[in-house]
């Protein structure tokens, strides 16, 4: 059904359809022919001014254009914007290889993470924590561990002294003795902590540095339970091949006395640098309760046994992340700290 | 203690090499440090040769006679050219032959000197590492030298030293006797000291000297012996070979006897000049107070009356157990001798020794525990190698006097107690032979063993000393891993350790990186840090340092010198946490409390240098936003606070945040001026400080569930202009918006701050409104807008600022 007022029309606007570069010109075209000015609605508007009889024939003939031209303008509007979109995220393209915004990364102190996974195994073993103080009284730190005044093994442990009877704790054991006063068997603790020495910092000695004690106290506690839980302590430690050795020690709180060392796990065994050619690491000291120890707390020799072993966290950290100097964990130089991010 | 090998096996039959030795010698637990070659490092070859013709003089060098000599080694002769004052005919000395090696490598090959072939060298002890002599010549050697002999094997250089650290419960082992002892148990080999036969004449001992013990407590026992015509002179060369290789320095033949003994035995003896001794009276006593007496090193003390001096009846001679005096000292004019053979008192030689600050190897072995019964053995050895080196006669016998008997010791030990420590034990017949290998008799007594110690074990006292002695030797690796049988309780750690691995997952996650700080520090940066009228700092008696005298008293003092170490290492960014403690007075049996702390400090870029993010400095909202965050992480709520309590911060950047019961929780600010001075930081820092002990008494609400709102929320902002006055705060405003906006605000947040050119602020809040029963009309709110800022401009001299 056409109409050659309606045709003239409609076909212009076919042509400015077709000769539009960009959805704004075809938007421009739509005003044009189809907007409240249009050529088109100005036609449809103009119905009444014509005789009756053509009304019908035009209407119809320019309402058929209008669905046309608009079917046609939405067509060709969706391909231009999809056209124009294509090309606008074209030349935004992002270059994906730019380094991504990362949240700052922090990181905890490598005495930290080996303190944390001690804790964690023997808290798998049914061993609580247990703290207390750094500064401590002569009694807790020595002569309750059997390690009386005047005694060379003072020697042992070269002592920050704060009066005649106060001191910088020079090992965790002190915390034996309160943990065992404050409670009785069984007894299942250890207790990590800061110890004081009065040592001149170097590779291997720093005035500060951190423990873990151990103690178990109990009815039938034998040193083969000590060995067995030092063994189970350093395959999960060192890893599965790890292998332990006790050599005779001598420390004042403990009898029989031993210190632990375990396999090189550089060496196996066979001799290297780290472990001086002797194919074993020190790590711990260790042994049984001393019976004046139990006796000093109020616990009857006779009726319980105990063992207890210390070690020193950064020993332990320095085997494990191949530390050579002790002096780094004290330094916190942030390109030492972030390795252990 | 340095032990030459071969000497152990003057006493035991070695059946082991000088390693193996020592490897059995550590799994019984003695720690041999090291085994060294006693022969110095490269010197092979060498060899005893006898000068048997000087053929002629080939003129001067250096001052010396060039001498052309003929040597012989036995069996071949050599022509070789000696430059040695002490170069004469019948001289044996040390001669290194073409392809002998020196130490430091040098081979010896034939050379010509002045056009004359020298075919080997004649050497110094210097040459051959022996020693330092070089001047006085030839190293010349005994009579008894064997032309052709090996040199290293003629000073019996061909030795291994076992270095061994002594544990302070094993005096017994301090001495080539008591290691020999320990390695005749391990080996299964019979120790022998054979008793010294000693040539004794002339009058009783008891007729030329008396001994009195004043002092019972401190001296339990005191012998002594008199040799008479002695000739005091050098020592033969294996006897200075001997204390060289232990470490000591040859003195004359009378000391060095004793210091011989010294190491043998282990005990320790002194020699006096017998004639220096008047009324030949020795008398052991206290010291007086004050008293003045000078040490064979010649320094004078001064005494007190808790130290025991040996003397005679006008003056102190020795300081007991520690030194001998000068005044009685044996010199070259000595003749006769007064050899002391005593046991001191552990505790008050150990007092005496550190009050003099005066350690000697005496000393060292008396406050350790000497032996007792042992010493009359000690004083006949070195009484008999006095004679014999010395020349002179011993007078007969000795005076002892023993005040103090020493009471057999006998410990009861049942096997069944050997396991109940062990979890196993060796049969019996084992453990006994175990122990009697230690020279500990035992005698079955029931099920138990009835076993004696004798006096040079110290040591053992109680039972399981005796297991432990059984399981040493029997070996540790005869325990078997076991698990502890007993019930385990429920798990539980201290509620700190817990607060502090919130804290560091917090920070860490924060991007900071954990530090670890010593606890001491240097008093004046402490000072610098103090506040205002805050105590001291506890400080040690005793500090390595004067920089590490005081205890941490400010939780940023150890944080502070770590930005140091990074900001002089070209790590000008740093964000730095540590979980510490200071330290302060306070009562209680420890006279201190160790309040625990989140310290953290800033400085340089907040974030990293990157594309794209543009650089910028922290600042103290980071600082106290860290603390927020950890409060926030430990579930404590906070408000701004009023003055804090920490020194070190500059005053008009420092302030707190207090938990709803007013306790201060956290301080931060920047650090001040002065302080960054003494840290050496040339750059602005930030810290804060979470009290941890605060935080966690302040009540963290429990988690439970809100419901979530069902109706829109109205949203609107409020702006307003301060004046350039600095007395008005953003919190008394956000206070006041708070109180008044009603119950149905929902959230109340500063989002925009400015600052105008003349130094009026604005400040701008978001006011989140929300109904849980309805949705609110824009009238409502509206209205509420309105109240409020009527309020706000009502109640402060503000302005209102249209969006």
């Amino acid at each position: 059904m056409t109409h050659p007022r309606v045709d003239a029309v409609a076909q212009e606007a076919r042509d400015a359809i077709a000769s539009a570069r960009s959805s704004a010109e075809l938007e421009q075209v739509r005003v044009t022919y189809l907007g409240r000015q249009g050529a088109l609605t100005q036609l449809l508007r103009g119905l009444g001014a014509l005789p009756a009889a053509e009304r019908p024939a035009v209407g119809a003939a320019a309402n058929e254009a209008k669905r046309e031209l608009e079917a046609l303008l939405e067509s060709r509007l969706a391909a231009a914007l999809e056209g124009e979109r294509r090309v606008r995220r074209e030349s935004e393209r992002p270059d994906l290889t730019l380094p991504g915004r990362r949240p700052p990364r922090g990181a905890l102190h490598p005495l930290t993470r080996v303190h944390d996974e001690i804790v964690a195994i023997f808290a798998g073993l049914g061993f609580s924590v247990a703290e207390g103080p750094e500064i401590e009284t002569d009694y807790h730190n020595f002569e309750a561990l059997n390690i009386p005044r005047d005694h060379p093994a003072r020697d042992m442990q070269d002592t920050l002294y704060l009066s005649e009877s106060t001191l910088l704790r020079t090992h965790t054991s002190p915390v034996q003795i309160r943990a065992m006063l404050a409670r009785k068997p069984p007894v299942r603790i250890i207790v990590p902590g800061r110890v004081f020495r009065r040592d001149v910092a170097d590779t291997s000695h720093s005035p500060m540095f951190h423990q873990v004690e151990g103690l178990a106290v109990d009815r039938a506690i034998t040193m083969g339970d000590l060995k067995g839980t030092l063994e189970l302590f350093a395959r999960e430690m060192f890893g599965p091949g790890s292998r332990i050795r006790f050599r005779p020690s001598f420390f004042p709180f403990t009898e029989p006395s031993a210190e632990v060392d375990v396999l090189c796990f550089v060496c196996r065994g066979g001799g290297c640098r780290l472990c001086k050619q002797s194919g074993w690491l020190e790590i711990l000291g260790s042994g049984m309760v001393h019976p004046r120890v139990l006796t000093n707390v109020g616990y009857d020799p006779e009726e319980v046994t105990g063992w207890a072993f210390g070690m020193g966290i950064e020993r332990i950290a320095m085997l494990k992340y191949g530390i050579d100097d002790l002096r780094l964990f004290f330094d916190n130089d942030l390109r030492f700290l972030r390795q252990f991010a | 203690m340095k032990i030459p090998y071969r000497w152990i096996g003057e006493f035991v039959e070695l059946r082991l090499g000088a390693a193996a030795a020592a490897d059995r010698l550590v799994n019984a637990g003695l720690e041999v440090a090291s085994v060294t070659p006693l022969a110095p490092a490269g010197l092979a070859g060498v060899v005893v040769g006898e000068i048997e013709a000087i053929e002629r003089e080939l003129g001067e060098s250096h001052g010396h006679r060039l001498l052309l000599c003929r040597v012989s080694t036995g069996r071949e002769r050599f022509s070789v050219i000696s430059g040695a004052p002490n170069t004469t005919v019948g001289t044996r000395a040390a001669f290194a032959p073409p392809g002998a090696t020196l130490p430091g490598g040098r081979r010896i090959a034939a050379a010509k000197i002045r056009g004359v072939e020298s075919q080997g060298m004649l050497c110094s002890e210097r040459e051959l590492g022996l020693g330092d002599e070089h001047e006085a010549g030839l190293l010349v050697l005994d009579g008894d030298a064997r032309p052709g002999q090996d040199l290293v094997a003629h000073l019996g250089l061909d030795d291994h030293v076992l270095e061994i650290e002594i544990t302070p419960n094993r005096p017994d082992c301090l001495s080539v006797v008591g290691v020999a002892r320990e390695l005749a148990a391990l080996t299964g080999s019979r120790l022998r000291v054979p008793a010294p036969a000693l040539r004794e004449s002339g009058a009783p001992a008891r007729t030329l000297a008396r001994v009195r013990i004043e002092a019972p407590d401190l001296c339990h026992r005191f012998t002594a012996r008199v040799v008479s015509g002695v000739r005091v002179g050098p020592s033969p060369a294996w006897l200075g070979a001997r204390l060289r290789a232990v470490g000591l320095r040859p003195i004359s033949n009378v000391v060095d006897v004793t210091n011989y003994v010294l190491w043998e035995r282990g005990h320790p003896l002194h020699a006096f000049d017998y004639d220096t001794l008047a009324e030949r009276t020795i008398v052991v006593r206290r010291a007086g107070k004050g008293e003045r007496f000078t040490t064979l090193d010649g320094q004078e003390r001064v005494l007190d009356d808790a130290m025991l001096v040996i003397a005679d009846p006008g003056r102190a001679v020795g300081l007991a157990g520690v030194m001998g005096g000068a005044n009685t000292e044996v010199s070259a004019g000595t003749t006769r001798v007064l050899l002391e053979s005593a046991y001191f008192d552990p505790v008050s030689i150990r007092r005496t020794s550190r009050a003099l600050g005066l350690r000697t190897d005496a000393a060292y072995r008396f406050e350790r525990g000497a032996d007792v019964e042992a010493l009359v053995g000690a004083s006949a050895r070195a009484a008999g190698l006095i004679a014999e080196l010395a020349g002179g006669t011993l007078a007969r016998g000795m005076v002892d006097v023993y005040p103090r008997r020493r009471k057999p010791v006998r410990v009861r030990l049942r096997m069944s107690r050997v396991k109940r420590v062990l979890g196993v034990a060796p049969p019996a017949a084992k453990a006994r032979a175990i122990l009697a290998g230690l020279g500990l008799p035992t005698r079955a007594k029931g099920a138990a063993l009835d076993v004696e110690i004798p006096s040079f074990r110290r040591d053992l006292a109680m039972e399981d000393d005796l297991v432990e002695e059984i399981v040493r030797v029997w070996g540790y690796d005869k325990l078997r891993s076991t698990l502890p049988a007993s019930a385990v309780d429920v798990v539980t750690h201290p509620p700190a350790l817990h607060q502090a691995q919130v804290v560091r997952r917090a920070l860490a996650g924060a991007g900071l990186a954990e530090a670890v700080t010593h606890a001491f520090g240097d008093p004046g940066r402490a000072a610098l840090l103090r506040a205002a009228g805050a105590p001291e700092p506890l400080g040690l008696l005793n500090p390595l340092a004067q920089d590490a005298s005081v205890l941490r008293s400010h939780p940023l003092e150890g944080l502070l010198g770590a930005v140091s170490v990074n900001l002089r290492r070209q790590q000008p960014d740093v964000a730095l946490f540590e979980i510490c403690t200071t330290y302060e007075r306070a009562a209680g049996e420890t006279g201190a409390a160790e309040p625990r702390w989140a310290a953290i400090a800033l400085s340089g870029g907040r974030t990293a240098h990157a594309w794209h993010t543009p650089d910028a400095p922290a600042d103290v909202y980071d600082a106290k936003g860290l603390a927020e965050h950890v409060l926030a992480a430990l579930g404590v709520a906070v408000t701004p606070g009023g003055a804090g309590r920490l020194g070190g911060f500059e005053p008009d950047c420092h302030g707190t945040l207090v938990t709803a019961a007013g306790a201060v929780a956290a301080e931060f600010g920047e650090v001040a001026a002065a302080v960054r001075e003494a840290f050496g930081l040339d750059a602005p820092v930030f810290g804060a400080a979470v009290a941890l002990d605060i935080a966690a008494a302040a009540p963290a609400p429990a988690l439970a569930y809100q419901a979530l709102p069902r109706f829109p929320a109205v949203q609107r902002d409020l702006a307003f202009v301060l004046g350039a006055a600095p007395a008005l705060t953003a919190a008394e405003i956000e206070a006041a918006l708070a109180r008044e906006a009603g119950p149905l605000l929902r959230a109340l947040t500063l989002f925009d701050v400015f600052r105008f050119p003349d130094g009026r602020r604005s400040l701008a809040w978001r006011l989140v409104f929300q109904a849980e029963d309805r949705t609110l009309t824009d009238d409502e709110v509206n209205a509420i807008q309105a109240r409020l800022t009527g309020r706000i401009t009502g109640t402060f001299p503000v302005t209102p600022r249209s969006a």
